[in-house]
C-alpha cells in the first residue's frame, strides 16, 4: 500500500497546520472598547492597593444583552453594568426609584416616568427618555425575538413627553407594571444603533456601577468600577464573575480563598462553610414557593377533594425541612410568601394530621388506600419528592413516581386534557413579588399552567389584575386564597432559601429577588 | 494513492454527516426547548409566536434539510442561549480542551509507557504488581471522585495548586491528571502486553545473542515494535478523553466543549449541540488518521509495502 507512505511523508506538515490553526484561534477573550475610550473608569480608591472581589456563579453569562438574556448568570452580571429603570430596597423589597426619580398613574392605563438627568453612559453619552423608550420598544419588536417579551407585553406604548419623561402606555390596566420595570435594564441608542446590537453582546456599554472590562468565554468576566457613577464610588475597583458549575468546586474555591462569595449553594454545603472561622454563609429567603399541585380537573383520584383533603394532612412540611434541607427553608401558609403584594398573613392553612388523612380517604371510600401519580422531572429535587411519597405511603396512599424529561413535563401539565397525572411538585418563581405573577397563571381558568376551574377565583384574580388600587387588590387576593384552600387547589409548604458562602469579611447581606449587586458590597472595616 | 487519500476522506464525511444525523434525530426526539425558554407563566400564544420564530413548528424533514443545507455552508445556525453562530461558540471553547486533553494524554504516556515497560521486564516481582496496581487505581477511580478528591487535598489543605479556572500551567495540573488517570490506566496495560510479547520473540534472542545492553535492546528494538498496538489504543482512547473533558471541565471550571454540550443540552440549544458533536467527531476522525500516519512513521514495512 503505497498510499500509506504518502499520508506518513505528509505527517508533520499535517500536524504542523493543527497546531497553526490552534495557534490562530486560542485567544477567545473579547477585548474590551471601553478599556482604551472610556473617560469614566479609573479606579478610585487612594493609594492602597485596588480592592478586587471574585465571585463564583454556577453557570456562564449567555449574553450581556438584557433584551436577549434569560439565564439568570447572565442577569447577575449585566444588572451591575446596567442602570436600572426602578429598584428595590435590599432591605425591605419595596420598590423605589433609581433612572426613575419619581412616578405617577396619570389614567388607569397610563403611567408617567421622571428621569434622572445627570445619568452618563461608559462611553460619555447622557442617558435620556429616548434610550429608556428604546429599550422598551426592542423587547416588543417582533423581529428581535426577545426571551422577555412576555414580561413587558402588557406595555402598547412608550412615549417621550421630554427629554427627561416617558410615559408608558399599557393596553388594559396593568397593576404589576412597575414590578417588571425593575427588571428593564436601560441601554444605549445612539452606541446600540452606530455599532449594531450584537455590540451589546461583545462590548456593552451601560450606565452602571462597573464597566465591562473582558470576557472570557466559558471562564469570566471581569468589570471595573464606574468612576463617575451617578451613586458614588463603587467600593471595589474590580471584580470578576467566574463561571464554576460544580458546586463542591464552588465550596472549594471559598475555602481556598479563590473566591469572595459564591452563589447557589445547597443545606448540605452549610455544615463545612461553617465550620471555616474564613467563611461566613449568607442566606436569605426567596420568593419561591414550594407547593404540592393538584390536577383539580383530571380524571384520576385527585379530583375528589377527600382525596386532595387526605394528601394535604397526610404532608408534613416542618419534616421534609428539617430533614432534607437542613432547616433552610421558611414554611408558608399559602401560595404567597410575605414578600408577595397580596400576601395574607391570616389566610387559612392546612396541618399535619394522619388520622384526618384515613378518615377522609375512608369518607371518599378509598379507606383501603389509592394510587396517585406523581409526575415529576430531574430538575426537581427527587429527595423532597421521594420523602412525600414516604410520607403519602404512610396514610394509605400509595404514590407512583412518574419521571420524565423537563420538556416533556412542562408539555404534559400545559396540555388541555389535563392527563398529567394527580399531583406534582413545584418551586414557582415569578421575579415580580406579586400574587398576579403566581397564582393567576397557576389557578386562572385557561391557563396553560392551570388544572384549576372556579368562576369566583377567576373573578377576584381578573379583578385584582384590572385595578391599581392596593387595598382592592389586596382583599380580592384575600378572597382568591380563601378559594384555593377551600377547594384545595395546592399545597403552599415554604420559602425557598438561597444560600451563599462568603469570605466572613464581606460585608453584603442577598435580597429575597436573589441580586448580586456588587455595589452594594464591601469589606468590613 | 490519491484514491486511499479520496476514500479515507470520504469515510470521514461520511461518519461527520452520519453523527449529526443521529444528533440531529435524537435532540428532536428529547423534546421543545421552546417551552424551556419562556418564563413561567408565558401565555400560550407568546409560546407559540416564539416557537413560530425558532423555526420549530415545521415539519421534521423540512427542518433536516435546513439542516444539511446549513451544514453545507457551515452555518450550524445561531444558539438559541447566546444569539451567535453556534459553530463559532464552539470553536472559540475548542482550543481549551484540545490543551486540556493534549496535557492529559502527555501525562498518561509519560507514565504509562516507563510503567509498562518495567512492568513486563520485571514480571513477578514487586515492580510489576506496583505497576498493575497503580493502572488498576486509574482504571477504577471515578475521575468526578478524583477531581474532587484532588482539590480536597492539594487545593483546600495543602494549598499548592489552584482549585479550579485557567490562567497559567498550574492550573492544567489537576485537571490534566484526572483527565490522563485512565487514559494512563489503559497504555500502561497495553504497553506491558505489548512489551510481553515482543520479549519471546526471535531478533529479541539475537540481539541478546550479539551482546547488545538490556536498555539499547528495549529503547531501539522492542519498543518501536510494541508501539503499534499502544497508538492505536491512544488514538481510540481521543475519544473516551472527549468524553472525560465533559466530567473534568465541569469540576475544574476548564472552559472546554465538554462543559459547553453540558450547558446545551440542559438548555436545549440545539444548534450548539449539533456543533459540538460535529466537531467532537471531526476531532476524532482527525485523530484516527493521525494514527494511520503514526503506523507509517513507527513501522518501515507499513512504507514499503
Amino acid at each position: 500500500m503505497a498510499s500509506r507512505s504518502i499520508l506518513a511523508r505528509r505527517g508533520p506538515a499535517f500536524v504542523a497546520v493543527l497546531v497553526l490553526a490552534l495557534a490562530a484561534c486560542t485567544s477567545a477573550a473579547t477585548p474590551a472598547p471601553g478599556a482604551a475610550v472610556a473617560p469614566t473608569g479609573a479606579p478610585t480608591s487612594t493609594g492602597a492597593a485596588p480592592r478586587s472581589l471574585t465571585i463564583d456563579l454556577g453557570d456562564d453569562v449567555a449574553t450581556f444583552d438584557p433584551g436577549l438574556q434569560y439565564n439568570t448568570a447572565s442577569y447577575s452580571v449585566y444588572r451591575n453594568i446596567f442602570d436600572q429603570l426602578l429598584g428595590r430596597d435590599a432591605n425591605t423589597g419595596q420598590i423605589g426609584p433609581r433612572i426613575a426619580t419619581s412616578w405617577k398613574p396619570v389614567s388607569q392605563t397610563e403611567w408617567e416616568f421622571a428621569l434622572r438627568k445627570d445619568v452618563k453612559f461608559h462611553n460619555g453619552d447622557p442617558l435620556t427618555a429616548e434610550d429608556v423608550k428604546f429599550s422598551i420598544d426592542r423587547i416588543l419588536d417582533p423581529a428581535f425575538k426577545s426571551p422577555q417579551y412576555q414580561n413587558f407585553s402588557t406595555i402598547a406604548e412608550v412615549r417621550i413627553a421630554d427629554p427627561a419623561t416617558v410615559r408608558i402606555v399599557t393596553k388594559s390596566p396593568y397593576p404589576v407594571l412597575l414590578a417588571q420595570l425593575v427588571n428593564l435594564s436601560i441601554v444605549p441608542v445612539k452606541y446600540t444603533k452606530e455599532k449594531g446590537a450584537a455590540a451589546l453582546n461583545t462590548a456593552p456599554i451601560g450606565s452602571g456601577p462597573y464597566r465591562f472590562v473582558e470576557w472570557k468565554k466559558g471562564e469570566s468576566v471581569s468589570l471595573a468600577a464606574n468612576g463617575s457613577y451617578w451613586r458614588g464610588t463603587p467600593y471595589f475597583d474590580t471584580v470578576k464573575f467566574r463561571a464554576v458549575p460544580e458546586r463542591a468546586t464552588r465550596v472549594a474555591d471559598l475555602r481556598s480563598g479563590t473566591a469572595d462569595l459564591a452563589a447557589t449553594l445547597t443545606a448540605d454545603d452549610v455544615k463545612q462553610l461553617s465550620a471555616d472561622p474564613k467563611l461566613r454563609v449568607p442566606t436569605a429567603n426567596t420568593e419561591a414557593v414550594a407547593h404540592v399541585y393538584f390536577n383539580v380537573l383530571g380524571k384520576s383520584p385527585a379530583a375528589k377533594r377527600e382525596v386532595r383533603e387526605a394528601v394535604a394532612a397526610a404532608i408534613d412540611p416542618k419534616k421534609l425541612i428539617d430533614a432534607l434541607l437542613g432547616g433552610q427553608a421558611a414554611p408558608v401558609r399559602e401560595m404567597l410568601t410575605p414578600v408577595h403584594v397580596g400576601y395574607d398573613a391570616n389566610a387559612p392553612t392546612f396541618s399535619y394530621d394522619p388520622q384526618k388523612a384515613k378518615e377522609a380517604l375512608a369518607r371518599a371510600g378509598l379507606a383501603s388506600g389509592t394510587t396517585l401519580t406523581f409526575l415529576t422531572s430531574p430538575s426537581f429535587d427527587q429527595r423532597i419528592v421521594q420523602a412525600i411519597q414516604g410520607q403519602l405511603e404512610a396514610v394509605g396512599i400509595t404514590a407512583k413516581i412518574e419521571t420524565v424529561d423537563k420538556p416533556t413535563y412542562l408539555k404534559k401539565i400545559q396540555g388541555p386534557e389535563h392527563d398529567w397525572g394527580d399531583i406534582r411538585y413545584g418551586e414557582w418563581s415569578c421575579s415580580c413579588l406579586d400574587a398576579d405573577g403566581v397564582i393567576y397563571p397557576l389557578f386562572r381558568t385557561g391557563s396553560i399552567w392551570s388544572s384549576y376551574s372556579n368562576p369566583a377565583f377567576d373573578a377576584a384574580v381578573d379583578g385584582a389584575r384590572g385595578t391599581l388600587d392596593e387595598s382592592k387588590r389586596q382583599a380580592l387576593y384575600g378572597t382568591a386564597l380563601r378559594l384555593l384552600h377551600d377547594d384545595i387547589a395546592a399545597y403552599g409548604m415554604w420559602q425557598t432559601r438561597a444560600i451563599y458562602g462568603a469570605r466572613a469579611t464581606l460585608d453584603w447581606q442577598p435580597t429575597v429577588d436573589e441580586q448580586l449587586f456588587v455595589f452594594d458590597m464591601k469589606n468590613k472595616p | 494513492m490519491l484514491r486511499f487519500v479520496a476514500r479515507r476522506t470520504l469515510q470521514a464525511v461520511l461518519v461527520v454527516w452520519g453523527v449529526s444525523t443521529v444528533v440531529f434525530l435524537l435532540l428532536r426526539l428529547s423534546g421543545d426547548p421552546t417551552l424551556l425558554m419562556v418564563p413561567p407563566g408565558a401565555p400560550a400564544e407568546a409560546i407559540d409566536r416564539l416557537r413560530h420564530q425558532l423555526g420549530f413548528d415545521q415539519p421534521l424533514p423540512v427542518q433536516y434539510v435546513q439542516f444539511l443545507v446549513g451544514l453545507l455552508r457551515a452555518d450550524l445556525g445561531d444558539s438559541l442561549v447566546q444569539s451567535r453562530p453556534a459553530l463559532a461558540i464552539v470553536l472559540e471553547r475548542l482550543p481549551a480542551t484540545l490543551l486540556l486533553g493534549g496535557a492529559a494524554l502527555l501525562l498518561a504516556l509519560v507514565v504509562a509507557l516507563p510503567l509498562g515497560v518495567a512492568s513486563a521486564l520485571y514480571r513477578d516481582t514487586w515492580v510489576e504488581r506496583g505497576g498493575l496496581l497503580v493502572a488498576l487505581l486509574g482504571q477504577a477511580i471515578p475521575p468526578f471522585w478524583l477531581g474532587l478528591m484532588l482539590i480536597l487535598l492539594l487545593s483546600v489543605r495543602t494549598p499548592l495548586l489552584p482549585s479550579s479556572g485557567t490562567g497559567s500551567w498550574q492550573h492544567l495540573v489537576l485537571p490534566a491528571v484526572t483527565l490522563g488517570s485512565l487514559t494512563m490506566a489503559g497504555a500502561a496495560r497495553m504497553t506491558r502486553v505489548a512489551v510481553l510479547e515482543q520479549l519471546g520473540q526471535d531478533y529479541v534472542r539475537t540481539a541478546r545473542a550479539k551482546g547488545i545492553a538490556p536498555l539499547g535492546i528495549v529503547v531501539r528494538h522492542l519498543l518501536r515494535n510494541a508501539a503499534i498496538p499502544v497508538v492505536t489504543i491512544v488514538a481510540i482512547d481521543v475519544a473516551n478523553l472527549l468524553g472525560g473533558a465533559v466530567v473534568t471541565e465541569t469540576i475544574f471550571a476548564w472552559p472546554g466543549i465538554g462543559r459547553l454540550v453540558i450547558d446545551a443540552i440542559s438548555a436545549r440549544d440545539y444548534p450548539v449541540v449539533q456543533a459540538t458533536v460535529l466537531v467532537g467527531s471531526v476531532v476524532f476522525v482527525l485523530s484516527s488518521l493521525a494514527a494511520d500516519v503514526a503506523y507509517g512513521l513507527i513501522d518501515p514495512r507499513v512504507r514499503t509495502r
